[in-house]
């Protein structure tokens, strides 16, 4: 079983290395500090009552993330898959809002294909909050929760530490003050369903503009019984300019003390076998000129 | 064939081979297979179909609660000839072993691969202590964009083999035959299930309806299809027919 | 991260990619080495950067040559960069609390198939607990990537010969490192294209 426990690290995490890197923090200027997503994320309900829409989730979320002062990524995707008609928003460590919403994904399409039915959002939120409780808020994922089953459209978060809450319009991340307040101020029951992506993507803007945490574009999904509707890229309100002139450099700019050349094309060479036995031509590799000295000029072409 | 008995002194010890090199226990779950209703599969130029008989000892028993062709990932389904509670026991297996391959490759895994690993299953249930043999032969198809459709059949000694056509359970040889007679290199997905319903009447008890018999197939998939859109993922290749596809394919 | 120093950089180009790194290795502020190569192949087309503490360099390059080939073996098949990608994002986060200290760099060239017979070239970059971008321009990653960021967000342009390529991602390289104290002392550059994969070695500053 040697190939199951190395190939299969699922269950659990090592901390092999804990003790060393405790050392390393103390005696060195601290550890690195991972990727985070400052984000402003949101969630509504919309639809139902007299609007004479069907009822469903609208999630929105930012584009950007973070390494410390650093935009380390300036159109990641905040919203994550978990079943066709689950979706989860995530602020917090970005490493942890990605696999915590992976392994919950995979859990929900075992759960889903041993109970024959697709699952609930609430079991999603079940799991989530177990997982997180469990590990005391270390794995460090602020979710917002949305989806549509056979209860009607369902929306929470959930916070690292395991606790959840359910309501008609949720925000979370750094940018949550500035989207709740569009939303505190704009949120009516039982909008249209153009009417609450309008209003989500405002919510999102107000983080973007008003938060150092969040930026670049808004992406949007849309979640009814009838399906989900990913609006990647829904509003792109910091396209970057266009370069009018470009930094091209000469060819032979950089200077360069030794080259190798790895040629992928094998050239095979015929020969008859009629004399068996010995000089036998099989697969040869065409020998590359090796070019040498300051500045390549071109021509390091190999004749294949 | 030993029969159950004939081996005597090396009847009862699994792990024990019998002079004649025979691990006896391993024939008896070959026997608990070819006691078990007929399943078959056919990979066609354009998909797979996986087909068996859904038989139920009692007029009495609710036939739409018994499964015998499961989804095990989105592109991976399997059929069993056998013993029902050994099959679940290895769905959940197969199931696990195929989403803890996602979580490591993010994707998938190919169709030998997974079968390689129930195979493997299968196979320590012959060389452990205080177990017994799984009593099934499995038929699996899959489709991975390395090695496209494939079909295989793993027996309960864990050997496995691909194939082009296969059919296990109680009308094997029968079906094998008549599939032998059937098949060629061009048949297309649709003639690929009437020639599995074809196969199936031969030696069928009863009535064929769409509560008596079970479908999944492989489609293999267009390249827009393949294609990754953001937040979204890859449509399922693999999928059982509904009792509605059913009836109108028994009906033509 | 600062113990050892060291950085790499990738960059995409017109049916190529380029992966590139400097080659010192120090103690804090001692020059150790100037031969450290921190990029390695993991099949024809596909490379990855190890910038970071040169102790998990060697472990996490031991622990993924393994598994790659276990992988190949296993399936008869080569691993894709973008699988080869997950690969190490799941052994990164295995230790999400104890992590190596080494943010990964990996660009190649997916080979076509049947399915995609034009795939785009590909690179990514994870944090040390395996979180992964995968940016359509340029990767950085090191004690230089605060500057690789700066002088690449210039100096990059879409859809650059291999040779234009190879002048863009050397120059960036080279002048982030020179602003950084804990990088430099030579660097390494190679190009992949579908039909050779180019190394260079570069002259640069060696203080």
């Amino acid at each position: 079983m040697v190939s199951k426990a190395v190939e299969t690290p699922n269950a659990g995490f090592d901390f092999s290395n804990y003790a060393r890197n405790e050392f390393f923090g103390q005696r060195l200027q601290g550890i690195p500090k991972a990727t985070s997503t400052g984000t402003t994320i949101v969630g509504v309900i919309f639809g139902g009552g007299d609007s004479g829409e069907e009822p469903g989730v609208c999630l929105g979320a930012d584009t950007r993330a973070t390494g410390g002062p650093i935009v380390a990524d300036k159109n990641c995707e905040k919203i994550h898959y978990l079943t066709p008609q689950i979706r989860c928003c995530g602020a917090g460590t970005a490493a942890d809002t990605e696999f915590v919403t992976n392994l919950i994904s995979s859990n929900l399409e075992l759960h889903a294909l041993s109970q024959g039915r697709p699952a609930r959002v609430v079991t999603a939120m079940t799991m989530l909050k177990q997982y997180l409780f469990r590990y005391q808020g270390h794995v460090g994922a602020h979710l917002v929760l949305g989806g549509v089953d056979v209860t009607g459209p369902q929306l929470f978060t959930v916070h690292a530490h395991g606790s959840t809450d359910k309501l008609p319009y949720v925000t979370m991340g750094s940018g949550s003050l500035a989207a709740m307040a569009v939303f505190e101020s704009s949120f009516k029951e039982n909008m249209k369903r153009e009417e609450a992506i309008a209003l989500v993507s405002r919510a999102i803007r107000s983080g973007i503009f008003n938060d150092l945490g969040s930026g670049s574009n808004v992406d949007v999904a849309v979640i009814t019984k009838n399906g989900t509707e990913n609006l990647r890229n829904y509003e792109m309100p910091n396209e970057r300019g266009l370069k009018s002139r470009n930094y091209k450099f000469r060819r032979g700019t950089t200077a360069w003390t030794k080259e190798s050349i790895r040629s992928l094309i094998v050239s095979e060479e015929i020969k008859s076998t009629s004399g068996a036995g010995k000089d036998q031509g099989g697969v040869e590799v065409v020998p590359v000129p090796t070019g040498a000295g300051a500045g390549g000029e071109e021509g390091m072409e190999i004749d294949s | 064939m030993s029969g159950p008995g004939s081996g005597g002194a090396y009847s009862f010890s699994l792990t024990t081979f019998s002079p004649s090199g025979k691990l006896v226990q391993i024939e008896h779950a070959l026997a608990a297979v070819s006691g078990g209703t007929t399943s078959l599969g056919i990979k066609a130029t354009n998909g797979i179909v996986l087909a068996t008989e859904k038989k139920s000892p009692s007029l009495l028993i609710d036939p739409s609660a018994l499964e015998k062709v499961a989804p095990i990932c989105p592109n991976i389904g399997f059929v069993y000839s056998g013993m029902g509670p050994d099959f679940r026991i290895l769905v959940a297996k197969a199931r696990k072993i195929a989403q803890a391959y996602w979580k490591v490759y993010g994707e998938y895994p190919p169709t030998k691969v997974l079968v390689q690993e129930v195979a493997g299953v299968m196979q320590k249930a012959t060389q452990s202590g205080g177990v017994r043999p799984y009593g099934i032969s499995l038929l699996i198809a899959g489709w991975d964009s390395h090695r496209n459709q494939s079909l295989w059949q793993i027996d309960p000694s864990g050997s496995y083999w691909a194939w082009k056509a296969s059919a296990i359970g109680k009308n094997m040889v029968n079906a094998k035959t008549f599939l032998e007679k059937r098949y060629n290199d061009e048949l297309s997905l649709e003639d690929a299930i009437h020639t599995a319903l074809l196969t199936l009447k031969e030696g069928f008890e009863g009535q064929m309806t769409e509560q008596t018999i079970e479908i999944g197939v492989i489609t293999v998939p267009t390249p827009e299809q393949m294609e990754e859109k953001s937040g979204e993922r890859l449509p399922p290749t693999f999928r059982k027919l509904s009792e509605n596809e059913v009836r109108d394919y028994l009906s033509l | 991260m600062e113990n050892n120093g060291g950085s790499v950089v990738a960059m995409i180009g017109k049916d190529c990619v380029a992966i590139a790194s400097d080659l010192r290795l120090g103690n804090q502020a001692v020059g150790i080495a100037s031969n450290f190569d921190k990029v390695f192949p993991v099949n024809d087309k596909l490379y990855y950067g190890l910038p970071g503490l040169a102790t998990d360099v060697y472990t996490l390059k031991e622990h993924l040559r393994f598994r790659v080939n276990m992988y190949r073996m296993k399936e008869e098949r080569e691993i894709t960069p973008k699988t080869f990608t997950h690969l190490v994002s799941s052994t990164l986060y295995e230790k999400r609390f104890g992590p190596f200290f080494i943010e990964p760099v990996v660009a190649g060239l997916p080979t076509p198939t049947e399915l995609d017979p034009h795939p785009k070239p590909f690179i990514s970059t994870m944090d040390t607990i395996g979180c992964v971008t995968t940016p359509k321009d340029f990767a950085v990653a090191g004690t230089a990537a605060d500057k690789l960021y700066g002088v690449a967000e210039g100096l990059w342009e879409p859809d650059l010969e291999p040779e234009d390529l190879f002048e863009t991602v050397s120059q960036t390289l080279l002048n982030a490192v020179d602003r950084d104290a804990l990088s430099g002392w030579g660097a390494v550059v190679h190009i992949i294209t579908h039909d050779k994969v180019i190394t260079r070695t570069l002259r640069a500053r060696m203080d």
